[in-house]
Protein backbone atom coordinates (compact mmCIF):
# COMPACT_ATOMS: atom_id res chain seq x y z
CA UNK A 1 0.00 0.00 0.00
CA UNK A 2 2.83 2.35 0.91
CA UNK A 3 6.34 1.90 -0.25
CA UNK A 4 9.17 4.07 1.01
CA UNK A 5 12.50 4.20 -0.79
CA UNK A 6 15.65 5.71 0.63
CA UNK A 7 13.78 8.44 2.48
CA UNK A 8 15.96 11.20 3.94
CA UNK A 9 14.98 14.30 5.83
CA UNK A 10 17.28 17.08 7.05
CA UNK A 11 16.38 19.97 9.29
CA UNK A 12 19.22 22.29 8.38
CA UNK A 13 22.45 20.46 9.20
CA UNK A 14 20.60 17.96 11.37
CA UNK A 15 19.90 14.68 9.58
CA UNK A 16 16.70 13.32 11.11
CA UNK A 17 16.02 10.52 8.64
CA UNK A 18 18.98 8.83 7.01
CA UNK A 19 17.68 6.46 4.40
CA UNK A 20 14.48 4.64 5.27
CA UNK A 21 13.28 1.76 3.13
CA UNK A 22 10.02 0.10 3.99
CA UNK A 23 6.85 -1.41 2.57
CA UNK A 24 3.53 -1.36 4.35
CA UNK A 25 1.04 -3.86 3.00
CA UNK A 26 -2.75 -3.73 2.95
CA UNK A 27 -4.20 -4.41 6.40
CA UNK A 28 -0.88 -4.33 8.21
CA UNK A 29 -0.55 -2.61 11.58
CA UNK A 30 2.92 -1.16 11.84
CA UNK A 31 4.05 0.03 15.24
CA UNK A 32 7.07 2.30 15.32
CA UNK A 33 9.02 2.52 18.56
CA UNK A 34 12.29 4.09 19.54
CA UNK A 35 13.90 6.74 21.72
CA UNK A 36 12.90 10.38 21.33
CA UNK A 37 14.76 12.12 18.55
CA UNK A 38 15.08 8.89 16.60
CA UNK A 39 12.93 10.23 13.75
CA UNK A 40 9.75 8.19 14.37
CA UNK A 41 7.36 11.10 14.15
CA UNK A 42 9.20 12.68 11.24
CA UNK A 43 8.99 9.38 9.36
CA UNK A 44 5.26 9.19 9.97
CA UNK A 45 4.74 12.83 8.99
CA UNK A 46 6.65 12.26 5.75
CA UNK A 47 4.16 9.57 4.75
CA UNK A 48 1.44 12.17 4.14
CA UNK A 49 3.95 14.90 3.31
CA UNK A 50 3.30 17.05 6.35
CA UNK A 51 7.09 17.07 6.22
CA UNK A 52 8.63 17.39 2.79
CA UNK A 53 11.33 14.74 2.38
CA UNK A 54 14.79 16.02 1.50
CA UNK A 55 15.31 13.06 -0.80
CA UNK A 56 13.86 9.64 -1.51
CA UNK A 57 10.55 8.42 -2.83
CA UNK A 58 7.21 7.47 -1.31
CA UNK A 59 4.61 5.51 -3.27
CA UNK A 60 0.99 5.25 -2.19
CA UNK A 61 -0.92 2.58 -4.08
CA UNK A 62 1.51 2.83 -6.95
CA UNK A 63 1.47 6.64 -7.21
CA UNK A 64 4.67 8.43 -6.38
CA UNK A 65 3.43 11.10 -3.98
CA UNK A 66 6.87 12.69 -3.78
CA UNK A 67 6.76 13.25 -7.56
CA UNK A 68 5.78 16.41 -9.38
CA UNK A 69 2.19 17.30 -10.15
CA UNK A 70 0.64 15.03 -7.53
CA UNK A 71 -2.53 16.35 -5.88
CA UNK A 72 -1.44 15.74 -2.32
CA UNK A 73 -4.83 16.81 -0.98
CA UNK A 74 -6.45 13.88 -2.78
CA UNK A 75 -3.87 11.49 -1.29
CA UNK A 76 -4.30 12.89 2.21
CA UNK A 77 -8.05 12.24 2.09
CA UNK A 78 -7.18 8.56 1.91
CA UNK A 79 -4.66 8.74 4.75
CA UNK A 80 -6.16 9.80 8.05
CA UNK A 81 -3.86 11.26 10.66
CA UNK A 82 -4.22 11.47 14.43
CA UNK A 83 -1.96 13.82 16.37
CA UNK A 84 -0.50 13.77 19.84
CA UNK A 85 -2.29 17.01 20.73
CA UNK A 86 -5.61 16.08 19.06
CA UNK A 87 -5.74 19.32 17.05
CA UNK A 88 -9.51 19.49 17.07
CA UNK A 89 -10.86 22.80 15.75
CA UNK A 90 -11.77 24.66 18.95
CA UNK A 91 -14.10 27.16 17.27
CA UNK A 92 -16.34 24.43 15.85
CA UNK A 93 -18.74 22.07 17.60
CA UNK A 94 -17.89 18.37 17.57
CA UNK A 95 -20.42 17.81 14.79
CA UNK A 96 -18.87 20.59 12.70
CA UNK A 97 -15.40 19.19 13.35
CA UNK A 98 -16.57 15.90 11.88
CA UNK A 99 -18.42 17.19 8.83
CA UNK A 100 -16.09 20.05 7.84
CA UNK A 101 -13.77 18.08 5.60
CA UNK A 102 -16.33 15.76 3.91
CA UNK A 103 -18.61 18.70 3.13
CA UNK A 104 -15.89 21.15 2.06
CA UNK A 105 -14.32 18.51 -0.15
CA UNK A 106 -17.76 17.84 -1.65
CA UNK A 107 -17.56 14.14 -0.85
CA UNK A 108 -20.94 14.21 0.88
CA UNK A 109 -23.88 16.53 1.28
CA UNK A 110 -24.29 18.11 4.68
CA UNK A 111 -27.11 15.70 5.56
CA UNK A 112 -25.13 12.63 4.55
CA UNK A 113 -22.11 13.87 6.46
CA UNK A 114 -24.18 14.46 9.59
CA UNK A 115 -25.67 11.00 9.39
CA UNK A 116 -22.23 9.48 8.96
CA UNK A 117 -20.90 11.61 11.84
CA UNK A 118 -23.60 10.38 14.18
CA UNK A 119 -22.85 6.79 13.20
CA UNK A 120 -19.16 7.37 13.96
CA UNK A 121 -19.95 9.12 17.25
CA UNK A 122 -22.02 6.08 18.24
CA UNK A 123 -19.05 3.82 17.62
CA UNK A 124 -16.90 5.78 20.07
CA UNK A 125 -19.82 6.33 22.43
CA UNK A 126 -19.84 10.10 22.18
CA UNK A 127 -23.10 10.78 20.38
CA UNK A 128 -24.35 13.05 23.13
CA UNK A 129 -21.31 15.31 22.64
CA UNK A 130 -22.27 16.25 19.07
CA UNK A 131 -23.19 19.79 20.02
CA UNK A 132 -20.41 20.32 22.55
CA UNK A 133 -17.21 22.20 21.81
CA UNK A 134 -13.76 20.61 22.05
CA UNK A 135 -12.96 22.71 25.12
CA UNK A 136 -15.68 20.91 27.05
CA UNK A 137 -14.24 17.44 26.45
CA UNK A 138 -11.63 15.43 28.33
CA UNK A 139 -8.37 14.50 26.62
CA UNK A 140 -9.51 10.96 25.95
CA UNK A 141 -12.78 12.15 24.46
CA UNK A 142 -10.95 14.67 22.28
CA UNK A 143 -8.66 12.00 20.90
CA UNK A 144 -11.57 9.67 20.17
CA UNK A 145 -13.23 12.53 18.30
CA UNK A 146 -9.99 13.22 16.43
CA UNK A 147 -9.89 9.59 15.32
CA UNK A 148 -13.45 9.59 13.99
CA UNK A 149 -12.87 12.98 12.35
CA UNK A 150 -10.30 11.26 10.18
CA UNK A 151 -12.55 8.24 9.67
CA UNK A 152 -15.30 10.50 8.33
CA UNK A 153 -13.34 10.65 5.06
CA UNK A 154 -13.32 6.84 4.86
CA UNK A 155 -9.53 6.64 4.56
CA UNK A 156 -7.69 3.57 3.37
CA UNK A 157 -5.01 4.01 5.97
CA UNK A 158 -4.53 5.71 9.32
CA UNK A 159 -1.41 7.33 10.76
CA UNK A 160 -1.17 7.77 14.52
CA UNK A 161 1.49 10.10 15.92
CA UNK A 162 1.83 9.29 19.63
CA UNK A 163 -1.95 9.34 20.09
CA UNK A 164 -1.86 8.63 23.82
CA UNK A 165 1.24 10.56 24.90
CA UNK A 166 -0.64 13.71 25.92
CA UNK A 167 -3.34 11.87 27.86
CA UNK A 168 -3.85 11.30 31.56
CA UNK A 169 -2.99 7.65 32.28
CA UNK A 170 -6.59 6.73 33.04
CA UNK A 171 -7.70 7.93 29.60
CA UNK A 172 -5.16 5.98 27.60
CA UNK A 173 -7.29 2.83 27.67
CA UNK A 174 -10.38 4.29 26.01
CA UNK A 175 -8.32 5.61 23.08
CA UNK A 176 -6.39 2.36 22.63
CA UNK A 177 -9.71 0.52 22.68
CA UNK A 178 -10.95 2.54 19.70
CA UNK A 179 -7.68 1.87 17.88
CA UNK A 180 -7.89 -1.86 18.58
CA UNK A 181 -11.41 -1.99 17.18
CA UNK A 182 -10.22 -0.14 14.13
CA UNK A 183 -7.40 -2.64 13.72
CA UNK A 184 -9.82 -5.55 14.01
CA UNK A 185 -11.92 -4.03 11.25
CA UNK A 186 -8.93 -4.43 8.98
CA UNK A 187 -7.68 -0.84 8.77
CA UNK A 188 -4.11 -0.40 7.61
CA UNK A 189 -2.34 1.48 10.40
CA UNK A 190 1.01 3.04 11.17
CA UNK A 191 1.36 3.96 14.82
CA UNK A 192 4.15 5.79 16.61
CA UNK A 193 3.70 5.00 20.27
CA UNK A 194 5.29 4.31 23.61
CA UNK A 195 2.50 1.86 24.51
CA UNK A 196 4.40 -1.41 24.28
CA UNK A 197 1.32 -3.37 25.35
CA UNK A 198 -0.55 -2.05 22.35
CA UNK A 199 2.42 -2.80 20.09
CA UNK A 200 2.46 -6.40 21.26
CA UNK A 201 -1.25 -6.94 21.05
CA UNK A 202 -2.15 -5.15 17.83
CA UNK A 203 1.02 -4.75 15.80
CA UNK A 204 1.69 -7.06 12.90
CA UNK A 205 5.17 -5.58 12.62
CA UNK A 206 7.24 -3.56 15.03
CA UNK A 207 9.92 -1.17 13.78
CA UNK A 208 12.64 -0.02 16.14
CA UNK A 209 14.08 3.28 14.98
CA UNK A 210 17.24 4.95 16.18
CA UNK A 211 19.18 7.92 14.82
CA UNK A 212 17.15 8.18 11.66
CA UNK A 213 17.23 4.58 10.49
CA UNK A 214 15.12 1.49 11.03
CA UNK A 215 17.54 -0.43 13.18
CA UNK A 216 15.45 -3.53 13.59
CA UNK A 217 12.12 -4.82 12.41
CA UNK A 218 10.10 -7.91 13.06
CA UNK A 219 6.95 -9.33 14.55
CA UNK A 220 6.17 -8.19 18.10
CA UNK A 221 7.35 -11.62 19.35
CA UNK A 222 10.71 -11.20 17.64
CA UNK A 223 11.29 -7.61 18.76
CA UNK A 224 10.09 -7.95 22.32
CA UNK A 225 11.06 -11.56 22.87
CA UNK A 226 14.37 -11.79 21.13
CA UNK A 227 15.79 -8.45 19.99
CA UNK A 228 18.92 -8.78 17.87
CA UNK A 229 20.48 -5.35 18.25
CA UNK A 230 22.12 -4.18 21.46
CA UNK A 231 20.50 -0.76 21.04
CA UNK A 232 17.04 -2.37 20.89
CA UNK A 233 17.76 -4.45 23.98
CA UNK A 234 18.97 -1.36 25.83
CA UNK A 235 15.86 0.63 24.84
CA UNK A 236 13.44 -2.14 25.75
CA UNK A 237 15.13 -2.69 29.11
CA UNK A 238 14.42 0.94 29.97
CA UNK A 239 10.75 1.04 29.06
CA UNK A 240 7.99 -0.58 30.99
CA UNK A 241 6.31 -3.39 29.16
CA UNK B 1 -26.14 82.48 37.54
CA UNK B 2 -29.22 83.17 35.46
CA UNK B 3 -27.25 85.57 33.34
CA UNK B 4 -24.64 82.86 32.62
CA UNK B 5 -27.40 80.38 31.85
CA UNK B 6 -29.26 82.76 29.56
CA UNK B 7 -25.99 83.49 27.81
CA UNK B 8 -25.42 79.76 27.24
CA UNK B 9 -28.92 79.21 25.91
CA UNK B 10 -28.53 82.16 23.58
CA UNK B 11 -25.26 80.76 22.27
CA UNK B 12 -26.83 77.35 21.84
CA UNK B 13 -29.67 78.81 19.80
CA UNK B 14 -27.20 80.83 17.75
CA UNK B 15 -24.89 77.85 17.18
CA UNK B 16 -27.37 75.11 16.41
CA UNK B 17 -30.95 76.31 16.01
CA UNK B 18 -30.69 79.47 13.93
CA UNK B 19 -30.66 78.82 10.20
CA UNK B 20 -30.77 75.10 11.00
CA UNK B 21 -27.05 75.06 11.75
CA UNK B 22 -27.46 71.72 13.53
CA UNK B 23 -27.48 70.26 10.05
CA UNK B 24 -23.71 70.80 9.84
CA UNK B 25 -23.37 68.44 12.78
CA UNK B 26 -25.83 65.75 11.68
CA UNK B 27 -24.60 65.75 8.10
CA UNK B 28 -21.07 65.63 9.45
CA UNK B 29 -21.82 62.58 11.61
CA UNK B 30 -23.20 60.75 8.59
CA UNK B 31 -20.13 61.54 6.49
CA UNK B 32 -17.77 60.58 9.31
CA UNK B 33 -19.52 57.23 9.78
CA UNK B 34 -19.57 56.59 6.04
CA UNK B 35 -15.87 57.28 5.64
CA UNK B 36 -15.08 55.14 8.69
CA UNK B 37 -17.21 52.20 7.58
CA UNK B 38 -16.00 52.22 3.98
CA UNK B 39 -12.35 52.58 4.99
CA UNK B 40 -12.64 49.87 7.61
CA UNK B 41 -14.06 47.47 5.06
CA UNK B 42 -11.31 48.25 2.60
CA UNK B 43 -8.73 48.07 5.38
CA UNK B 44 -9.99 44.62 6.40
CA UNK B 45 -9.77 43.28 2.85
CA UNK B 46 -6.28 44.68 2.31
CA UNK B 47 -5.19 43.70 5.81
CA UNK B 48 -6.29 40.08 5.56
CA UNK B 49 -4.72 39.64 2.11
CA UNK B 50 -1.42 41.22 3.15
CA UNK B 51 -1.34 39.22 6.39
CA UNK B 52 -1.91 35.96 4.49
CA UNK B 53 0.82 36.77 1.97
CA UNK B 54 3.28 37.63 4.74
CA UNK B 55 2.53 34.61 6.93
CA UNK B 56 2.51 32.12 4.08
CA UNK B 57 5.83 33.53 2.87
CA UNK B 58 7.28 33.07 6.35
CA UNK B 59 5.71 29.64 6.91
CA UNK B 60 6.78 28.11 3.63
CA UNK B 61 10.39 29.05 4.37
CA UNK B 62 13.16 30.25 2.08
CA UNK B 63 14.38 26.87 0.87
CA UNK B 64 10.98 25.76 -0.37
CA UNK B 65 10.32 28.89 -2.39
CA UNK B 66 11.13 27.66 -5.86
CA UNK B 67 9.31 27.55 -9.15
CA UNK B 68 6.76 30.07 -10.34
CA UNK B 69 4.60 30.04 -7.20
CA UNK B 70 7.69 30.59 -5.07
CA UNK B 71 8.69 33.53 -7.27
CA UNK B 72 5.16 34.93 -7.09
CA UNK B 73 4.95 34.75 -3.31
CA UNK B 74 8.37 36.44 -3.02
CA UNK B 75 7.31 39.30 -5.25
CA UNK B 76 4.01 39.70 -3.37
CA UNK B 77 5.82 39.61 -0.05
CA UNK B 78 8.23 42.31 -1.22
CA UNK B 79 5.34 44.52 -2.37
CA UNK B 80 3.57 44.02 0.96
CA UNK B 81 6.73 44.89 2.91
CA UNK B 82 7.19 48.13 0.98
CA UNK B 83 3.51 48.98 1.45
CA UNK B 84 3.70 48.44 5.22
CA UNK B 85 6.93 50.42 5.55
CA UNK B 86 5.73 53.41 3.56
CA UNK B 87 2.23 53.62 5.02
CA UNK B 88 3.29 53.14 8.63
CA UNK B 89 6.28 55.43 8.20
CA UNK B 90 4.46 58.53 6.97
CA UNK B 91 1.81 60.66 8.68
CA UNK B 92 -1.85 60.08 7.82
CA UNK B 93 -2.35 63.76 7.11
CA UNK B 94 0.45 63.75 4.52
CA UNK B 95 -0.94 60.60 2.88
CA UNK B 96 -4.37 62.22 2.67
CA UNK B 97 -2.97 65.36 1.07
CA UNK B 98 -0.82 63.39 -1.38
CA UNK B 99 -3.93 61.47 -2.41
CA UNK B 100 -5.94 64.69 -2.80
CA UNK B 101 -3.42 67.06 -4.36
CA UNK B 102 -1.24 64.60 -6.31
CA UNK B 103 -2.63 61.15 -7.05
CA UNK B 104 -6.30 62.06 -7.43
CA UNK B 105 -5.76 65.75 -8.18
CA UNK B 106 -8.14 65.46 -11.10
CA UNK B 107 -10.96 64.12 -8.96
CA UNK B 108 -13.39 66.37 -7.15
CA UNK B 109 -14.91 63.50 -5.20
CA UNK B 110 -13.59 64.24 -1.71
CA UNK B 111 -15.35 61.27 -0.20
CA UNK B 112 -13.54 58.94 -2.60
CA UNK B 113 -10.20 60.53 -1.73
CA UNK B 114 -10.83 60.19 2.01
CA UNK B 115 -12.12 56.64 1.73
CA UNK B 116 -9.15 55.48 -0.37
CA UNK B 117 -6.56 57.18 1.83
CA UNK B 118 -7.98 55.87 5.07
CA UNK B 119 -8.65 52.42 3.65
CA UNK B 120 -5.07 52.08 2.43
CA UNK B 121 -3.72 53.47 5.69
CA UNK B 122 -5.89 51.28 7.87
CA UNK B 123 -5.04 48.21 5.79
CA UNK B 124 -1.41 48.46 6.86
CA UNK B 125 -2.27 48.44 10.55
CA UNK B 126 -4.94 45.75 10.20
CA UNK B 127 -2.42 43.61 8.27
CA UNK B 128 -0.09 43.58 11.24
CA UNK B 129 -2.98 42.90 13.63
CA UNK B 130 -4.17 39.99 11.47
CA UNK B 131 -0.64 38.65 11.14
CA UNK B 132 -0.26 38.48 14.89
CA UNK B 133 -3.65 36.76 15.01
CA UNK B 134 -2.67 34.15 12.44
CA UNK B 135 0.64 33.52 14.19
CA UNK B 136 -1.16 33.03 17.50
CA UNK B 137 -2.90 29.91 16.15
CA UNK B 138 -1.12 26.66 16.95
CA UNK B 139 0.52 25.16 13.86
CA UNK B 140 -1.24 21.89 14.66
CA UNK B 141 -4.45 23.50 13.38
CA UNK B 142 -2.97 23.99 9.93
CA UNK B 143 -1.54 20.46 9.99
CA UNK B 144 -4.88 18.99 11.03
CA UNK B 145 -6.67 20.84 8.24
CA UNK B 146 -4.11 19.81 5.66
CA UNK B 147 -4.04 16.20 6.85
CA UNK B 148 -7.79 16.03 6.19
CA UNK B 149 -7.10 16.85 2.56
CA UNK B 150 -8.17 20.50 2.73
CA UNK B 151 -6.03 22.87 0.68
CA UNK B 152 -4.01 25.74 2.13
CA UNK B 153 -6.60 28.38 1.19
CA UNK B 154 -9.54 26.34 2.52
CA UNK B 155 -7.75 25.64 5.78
CA UNK B 156 -6.95 29.33 6.14
CA UNK B 157 -10.54 30.30 5.43
CA UNK B 158 -12.36 27.72 7.54
CA UNK B 159 -9.95 26.97 10.37
CA UNK B 160 -7.23 29.56 10.84
CA UNK B 161 -8.94 32.87 10.06
CA UNK B 162 -12.07 32.39 12.22
CA UNK B 163 -9.87 31.69 15.22
CA UNK B 164 -7.38 34.44 14.37
CA UNK B 165 -10.07 37.09 13.99
CA UNK B 166 -11.60 36.09 17.30
CA UNK B 167 -8.23 36.46 18.99
CA UNK B 168 -7.56 39.91 17.55
CA UNK B 169 -11.07 41.31 17.88
CA UNK B 170 -10.13 43.72 20.70
CA UNK B 171 -7.21 45.03 18.63
CA UNK B 172 -9.50 45.42 15.61
CA UNK B 173 -12.01 47.43 17.64
CA UNK B 174 -9.12 49.60 18.76
CA UNK B 175 -8.15 50.16 15.14
CA UNK B 176 -11.73 51.05 14.27
CA UNK B 177 -11.88 53.61 17.08
CA UNK B 178 -8.58 55.13 15.97
CA UNK B 179 -9.85 55.26 12.41
CA UNK B 180 -13.09 56.97 13.41
CA UNK B 181 -11.25 59.67 15.30
CA UNK B 182 -8.58 60.09 12.66
CA UNK B 183 -11.16 60.90 9.98
CA UNK B 184 -11.41 64.26 11.75
CA UNK B 185 -8.48 65.45 9.60
CA UNK B 186 -10.59 65.11 6.47
CA UNK B 187 -11.43 68.77 6.96
CA UNK B 188 -8.03 69.61 5.47
CA UNK B 189 -9.24 68.46 2.07
CA UNK B 190 -12.57 70.17 2.58
CA UNK B 191 -14.71 67.13 3.25
CA UNK B 192 -17.63 68.16 5.44
CA UNK B 193 -17.34 65.58 8.18
CA UNK B 194 -18.18 66.03 11.84
CA UNK B 195 -15.17 68.07 12.97
CA UNK B 196 -15.42 70.38 9.99
CA UNK B 197 -19.14 70.79 10.68
CA UNK B 198 -18.25 72.17 14.11
CA UNK B 199 -15.57 74.36 12.54
CA UNK B 200 -18.00 75.87 10.06
CA UNK B 201 -20.40 76.79 12.87
CA UNK B 202 -17.52 78.36 14.81
CA UNK B 203 -16.53 80.35 11.74
CA UNK B 204 -20.03 81.76 11.40
CA UNK B 205 -20.98 82.38 15.02
CA UNK B 206 -17.52 83.08 16.51
CA UNK B 207 -18.41 80.74 19.38
CA UNK B 208 -15.80 78.00 19.83
CA UNK B 209 -16.87 76.27 23.02
CA UNK B 210 -20.27 74.77 22.29
CA UNK B 211 -19.61 73.44 18.76
CA UNK B 212 -16.35 71.83 19.87
CA UNK B 213 -17.87 70.30 23.00
CA UNK B 214 -20.79 68.91 21.03
CA UNK B 215 -18.44 67.47 18.40
CA UNK B 216 -16.30 65.87 21.12
CA UNK B 217 -19.37 64.44 22.86
CA UNK B 218 -20.61 62.89 19.63
CA UNK B 219 -17.24 61.19 18.94
CA UNK B 220 -17.24 59.90 22.50
CA UNK B 221 -20.79 58.58 22.22
CA UNK B 222 -20.02 56.74 18.97
CA UNK B 223 -16.87 55.19 20.42
CA UNK B 224 -18.74 54.04 23.53
CA UNK B 225 -21.47 52.56 21.36
CA UNK B 226 -18.93 50.60 19.27
CA UNK B 227 -17.20 49.35 22.41
CA UNK B 228 -20.52 48.12 23.76
CA UNK B 229 -21.49 46.36 20.52
CA UNK B 230 -18.11 44.67 20.35
CA UNK B 231 -18.51 43.52 23.94
CA UNK B 232 -21.69 41.71 22.93
CA UNK B 233 -20.04 40.25 19.85
CA UNK B 234 -17.02 39.06 21.78
CA UNK B 235 -19.21 37.30 24.30
CA UNK B 236 -21.02 35.53 21.48
CA UNK B 237 -17.79 34.47 19.82
CA UNK B 238 -16.54 33.13 23.12
CA UNK B 239 -19.33 30.54 23.06
CA UNK B 240 -16.87 27.85 22.05
CA UNK B 241 -14.58 28.66 24.98
CA UNK B 242 -16.95 27.28 27.59
CA UNK B 243 -15.29 24.61 29.62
Amino acid sequence: MISVRNLCKDFGAHKVLRGINYEIGQGEKIVIIGPSGSGKSTFLRCLNLLETPTSGQIFFEGTEITGKGVDINKIRQQMGMVFQHFNLFPHLSIMDNLILAPVELKLMTKEEAKEEALRLLDIVGLREKADSYPGQLSGGQKQRIAIVRSLALKPKMMLFDEPTSALDPEMVGEVLEVMKNLAEDGMTMAVVTHEMGFAKEVGTKVLFMDEGVILEEGTPEEIFGDPKQDRTKEFLSKVLI
Amino acid sequence: MTEWWNDLVAKFVLDFVEKERWRYITNGVVVTLQVTAASLLMGLVIGILVAIVRTSHDQIGKKNLHGFSGFLIRVLNAICSIYLTVIRGTPMMVQLMIMYFVILASSTNKFLVAFLSFGINSGAYIAEIMRSGIMSIDKGQMEAGRSLGLGYAKTMQKIIMPQAIKNVLPALVNEMITLLKETSICGTIGLNELTRGGDIIRGVTYDAMLPLLVVAAIYLAIVMFFTWIMGLLERRLRESDIR
